[in-house]
């Protein structure tokens, strides 16, 4: 695609190049949902490999990360007393900041760095070209779906990572350091909300990371320069990348579903 | 070739699947739609002069189990109190027309909630009808009120004279610490000692010279700014005709502690919900 137009120079001008190809990118995936719909099982398939094959990590992180937030807020909430609350705030963390961010992060990581590497590998061996001579769409045969597929796998990972730090918290405060089990779930469920702590922390946010992370992966990828050294940077760029948009994006969001 | 195709569609099947089970859980057993579950309920009404923190949906308690919850809070123009309907459940429907409602919180921190304190009457409530007797919010938040205010050092200008206080326990107070008399700064804590004749503490106080008509059986005690604030040392003017004159000592000292004793009591009464109008 922008391989071969002309780069502008300097740093800024770079980088601001980058994120308007990448926003026409976008523009160019949503326009190809239509006729991505024909790949119906490419999609499935990717939802496979980016969400199903990406459980193992986001469960046992997500069961770690309760596990040592609550092993945290007992230290803390000790001194005061209120060790009967860490359970809400586990709950509440996890909710609102730590499990959409975190799995966000985990999903750059594990889905994100595979998608860029495989298109750009594609792109390397002339493999977008062929299909573009084969009359086959490449951003609505590959681009698409993989972006689909991110779409709904985030949200998805994000409530599985959720409940098993809800999980390891429950592990280590109830089972390990002795909190009282009905006080731990009533605690909780007085203060989260379904709307602003599940529909806005949870689900908003995942699917906002999940749209910011895969258009990043699938424009790395599309944009790969086609040599191996090309698609090694194209994957740090992509971990790079989703990295601080997850984390600015998360800020932003914080502050209007606040 | 459909083999692998249709164990993938498989694995991604079940984890949608997995993902909604996760959802539906975190949003059902979670949060507070779990708390939404209720069987039959009738309606009370009940007025409050002050809700405090109050809210829609906090729990109704008797003897500190949940029986219900708080349906709505208005507040109808022209009147100073809050119209709190609480909606509480048809298996609890032996409630004493002159039983008590209060607003507590739960713990130092926790939520505010409504409990109902049995009656003796013979009649009970029923649908529609009015809890008349309440108690409304705040008594922890008056008496440590009272702890509040702690200001910053005083700034000596008029010069000052010093007063000696001996405490049996002085608790944190150190040098530098603010003197209040009526909560307002007068003074600073010069030097805590201990006596070694008389086994205690030995304070010397800094007043500002514009405060030179103390009462000399005035009382110093040692108080602690807010839960988790500094201590101070407050002067409590006694009613002698004689004024503390420099060096002089106070005889009536209160030792620190008591916020302590109190804390206790509400974190211990506070993790179980149960007693918690214990400090009225």
């Amino acid at each position: 695609m922008s391989t071969r137009t002309p780069q502008p120079n300097g740093a800024v001008a770079r980088s601001l190049a980058q994120v308007g190809a990448c926003g026409l990118f976008l523009l160019t995936l949503l326009a190809a949902i239509p006729r991505s719909f024909r790949h119906g099982r490419e999609t499935i398939r990717q939802v496979w490999f980016v969400g199903a094959m990406s459980l193992t990590i986001i469960m046992v992180c997500g069961l770690f990360v309760g596990m040592v937030l609550m092993l945290q807020l007992y230290h803390v909430l000790s001194i005061f007393g209120g060790t009967s609350a860490s359970g809400m705030v586990v709950a509440l963390s996890v909710y609102r900041e730590l499990g959409p961010v975190v799995t966000a992060l985990l999903f750059a990581g594990r889905a994100g760095t595979s998608i860029t590497a495989e298109i750009g590998l594609m792109r390397a061996t002339d493999q977008i070209d062929a299909m573009e001579m084969m009359a086959v769409d490449p951003v609505a045969y590959v681009a698409t779906p993989r972006f689909l597929a991110g779409l709904i796998a985030m949200p998805l990972l994000c409530c599985v990572f959720s409940a098993m730090a809800v999980f390891g918290g429950h592990l280590v405060g109830v089972t390990w350091l002795g909190i009282d089990n009905g006080t731990f779930w009533s605690n909780m469920t007085a203060v989260v909300d379904v709307h602003t702590d599940i529909v806005n922390g949870i689900l908003l946010k995942s699917l906002a990371f999940g749209a910011v992370v895969s258009l990043i992966a699938v424009f790395q990828g599309f944009t790969t320069p086609p040599t191996s050294e090309g698609v090694a940077y194209a994957t740090t760029r992509t971990v790079v990348a989703s990295s601080i948009a997850i984390l600015a994006l998360d800020f932003v969001l914080t502050a209007f579903l606040m | 070739m459909s083999q692998q195709r249709s164990s993938y569609a498989v694995g991604a099947g079940l984890f949608i699947v997995l993902g909604f089970a996760a959802l539906a859980y975190l949003a059902t057993q979670t949060s507070s739609v779990a708390n939404a579950r209720q069987g039959d309920s009738y309606v009370v009404d009940t007025q409050f002069t002050n809700i405090g923190q109050l809210k829609e949906r906090a729990p109704v308690k008797i003897a500190g189990v949940r029986v219900g919850q708080v349906q709505s809070i208005t507040l109808t123009p022209g009147h100073d109190v809050a119209d709190v309907k609480l909606s509480i459940d048809r298996h609890y429907d032996h409630i004493p027309q002159d039983s008590v409602a209060t607003v507590f919180t739960s713990g130092l921190l926790g939520d505010q909630y409504v409990g109902i304190q049995y009656g003796s009457a013979k009649d009970v409530l029923a649908d529609g009808g009015t809890l008349a007797r309440t108690k409304s919010s705040q008594p922890l938040e008056e008496m440590l009120g009272k702890f509040f205010g702690a200001g910053g050092v005083v700034d000596n200008v008029g010069g000052s004279y010093t007063v000696k206080a001996g405490f049996t326990n002085v608790g944190t107070l150190s040098a530098g610490a603010p003197v209040k008399m009526a909560g307002v700064v007068i003074g600073s804590v010069q030097s805590v000692v201990a006596d070694p004749v008389k086994l205690n503490a030995e304070v010397v106080l800094s007043i500002d010279k514009r405060f030179d008509a103390i009462p000399d059986d005035s009382a110093a005690a040692v108080f602690t700014s807010g839960l988790i604030g500094s201590q101070y040392v407050a002067i409590q003017p006694g009613g002698s005709p004689d004024v503390l004159k420099d060096g002089d000592e106070m005889i009536l000292t209160q030792s620190a502690m008591q916020l302590e004793d109190l804390i206790g009591k509400f974190l211990v009464s506070g993790s179980d919900k149960k007693d918690a109008g214990d400090g009225k």
